[in-house]
């Protein structure tokens, strides 16, 4: 009952979180100055003319209106379409670099050798542009022949994606896998309980609270990893090429870049909600939050 | 269960064992030095002594959770590591560690399951022990919904599921208030003599000691030995009279000379160093 309770109210909360970053948006645009503002010396106030920041109902009612005088199809069908492009592609690099990061973390937390020499490149690796990186990848896999079949385009985007997403998991499940505590670990030896039992039955519950929020990170990595990838591997039918090509298109048509990010934003939104659900799944059992103390 | 009572193997027997931390540097601690214990089949032996005098390291030395430097240590007529194998003791800590992502029923069937038990005996037998320690109305509840003794039980249970003949329990009592602590006490004597297991008990409290234990092994730092070993005879059927009983008192009192004792030495010997 509590919990139904919360859910209506989260659910109102995110609603009104909702109207409020538009009034917010509207408040601004409303006492704002036009041409943006200095504050102490620096350009610091955006520009609040409607080709900077259009209107909350212009980018609805732009959301319905058909693309272009050549493409009759609305825009909301074709950024939602862009949307489930990439959401399958940061979908797809979300679960290969969580079970990357899993991997990694597992054989980390077993092997002090392999935590000591990998941990510091992992780091590393997150420090190499995205924008530098995407070419190479594609040009790697575009090298890729197995049989008759070749390395897709779309595949380099994912793993782009992958690789943001990989490195949150890998370091919130190694402290998770290592948060087990002295007792417990006794207590397992205490029962001749093997490695691999230790591990299974000890460090991967263990580790449970700590992934949950490192996936929430991995999701929201993936996603900008894919929408990232897509402009600069220029792959076409995902939101990243979508919010590219309307850009072009800001000066005379401003509403619709805003559109194509309102579905960059969906997609994200559509990410968190699949972790939620799996957050809700794995935690269903847990002590509640104020009594883990 | 009462069969391995009455054996004549002795639960524990340790010879002229020795534990050496960080042996061959500047930080080496003698930890412990030629310690002889003995544990008869079902007879209760409690360690005290002050923090830094070794009755941890001992307790888990016969766990063989550490190896000794010297000397050898057996259990139920089996070395260290082999019954350790064999699951031939069931071990309770400070901290009850149950796993609160296991109901209260699962974490009393770990072991079990870590010994490859069917599902069905496993569980007929987890009930049995969370009846045992009177919880069976509890068995599906989660951990953090119980109160400190009531978790304590259950890791007694959980330590009892594979009807080990030897229970080692370091301070279990600890973190648990007066009232629930002597409750405990006396439920551990009656489980204890139910199942005719023998205990090796590590605590800081002298009446604990005395109430719970057959002998009371008065142990000393620096380095860590054994210094005496207090009989209680207190009969087998101790109930909340026994704690108001002038015997009761007799030997708290000898157990704290006993301890006392060791302090002397500790201020002779700082006075000798003075002198020097």
């Amino acid at each position: 009952m509590a919990r139904r309770g919360s859910a209506i109210r989260k659910t109102l909360l995110f609603v009104l979180a909702l109207v409020a970053a538009a009034a917010a948006w509207e408040l601004y645009k409303a006492i704002g100055p036009e041409d943006g503002g200095s504050i102490l010396g620096w350009k610091l106030l955006p520009r609040a003319n409607d080709v900077s920041m259009p209107h909350v109902w212009d980018v609805s009612a732009r959301l319905l209106d058909d693309e272009s005088r050549t493409s009759k199809r609305p825009i909301w069908r074709v950024v939602l379409s862009g949307a489930w492009y990439s959401f399958r592609l940061a979908l797809l690099g979300f679960l290969v670099g969580t079970a990357v990061g899993v991997a990694l973390a597992t054989v980390m937390a077993r092997f002090g050798i392999v935590k000591r020499g990998l941990l510091p490149y992992l780091v590393i690796s997150q420090t190499v542009p995205m924008i530098a990186l995407a070419p190479l990848v594609v040009s790697w896999g575009g090298k890729l022949h197995l049989g008759s079949w070749e390395w897709p385009k779309w595949l380099s985007v994912a793993v782009l994606g992958a690789f943001l997403a990989f490195f949150p998991v890998a370091v919130g499940t190694l402290r998770g896998l290592e948060s087990a505590s002295a007792t417990s670990i006794e207590l397992m030896r205490s029962f001749a309980a093997s490695g691999v039992q230790t591990m299974r039955k000890l460090r991967f519950p263990s580790a449970v609270p700590f992934v949950v929020p490192a996936l929430r990170l991995a999701a929201a990595a993936s996603v900008i990893g894919v929408v990232v990838a897509e402009i600069s591997t220029g792959l076409r039918g995902g939101i990243g090429r979508l919010i590219i090509e309307y850009a072009r298109q800001a000066s005379g048509d401003p509403p619709k870049v805003y559109a194509a990010v309102v579905g960059a934003a969906v997609l994200g939104l559509a990410m968190a909600g699949l972790v939620t659900v799996f957050d809700l799944v794995m935690m269903r059992r847990r002590p509640p939050a104020e009594e883990l103390t | 269960m009462t069969e391995v009572g009455a054996s004549a193997v002795p639960a524990v027997e340790v010879t002229g064992a020795g534990k050496v931390f960080n042996p061959g540097t500047t930080r080496q601690v003698d930890a412990l030095v030629a310690i002889d214990l003995h544990v008869g089949p079902g007879e209760f032996v409690s360690l005290i002594g002050p923090s830094g005098c070794g009755k941890s390291t001992l307790l888990r030395l016969v766990a063989n959770l550490i190896e000794p430097t010297s000397g050898s240590v057996r259990v139920n007529g089996k070395p260290a590591p082999q019954a350790r194998l064999d699951q031939e003791y069931g071990m309770a800590f400070q901290q009850a560690g149950l796993f609160e992502w296991r109901s209260v029923v699962k974490n009393v069937e770990l072991p079990l399951e870590l010994k490859g038990w069917d599902k069905g005996p496993r569980r007929q037998r987890a009930m049995e022990m969370l009846q045992l320690v009177k919880l069976g109305d509890f068995a599906e509840h989660r951990p953090w919904q119980l109160s400190g003794g009531m978790q304590q039980r259950v890791a007694i249970a959980r330590a009892l599921a594979a009807h080990p003949p030897l229970l080692l329990m370091d301070e279990p009592f600890g973190a648990l208030d007066e009232m629930t602590r002597e409750h405990m006490q006396a439920e551990l004597l009656r489980i204890c003599g139910e199942t005719g297991t023998s205990v090796l008990f590590v605590t800081h409290s002298i009446p604990e000691a005395v109430y719970l234990s057959d002998r009371v092994v008065v142990m000393s730092p620096r380095p860590g030995q054994i210094t005496t070993v207090v009989p209680v005879d207190l009969g087998s059927d101790r109930d909340l009279d026994t704690r108001e009983d002038a015997r009761f008192f007799e030997k708290v009192t000898e157990v704290r000379e006993a301890l006392r004792g060791h302090e002397v030495d500790e201020l002779e010997l700082a006075r000798g160093i003075g002198d020097v």
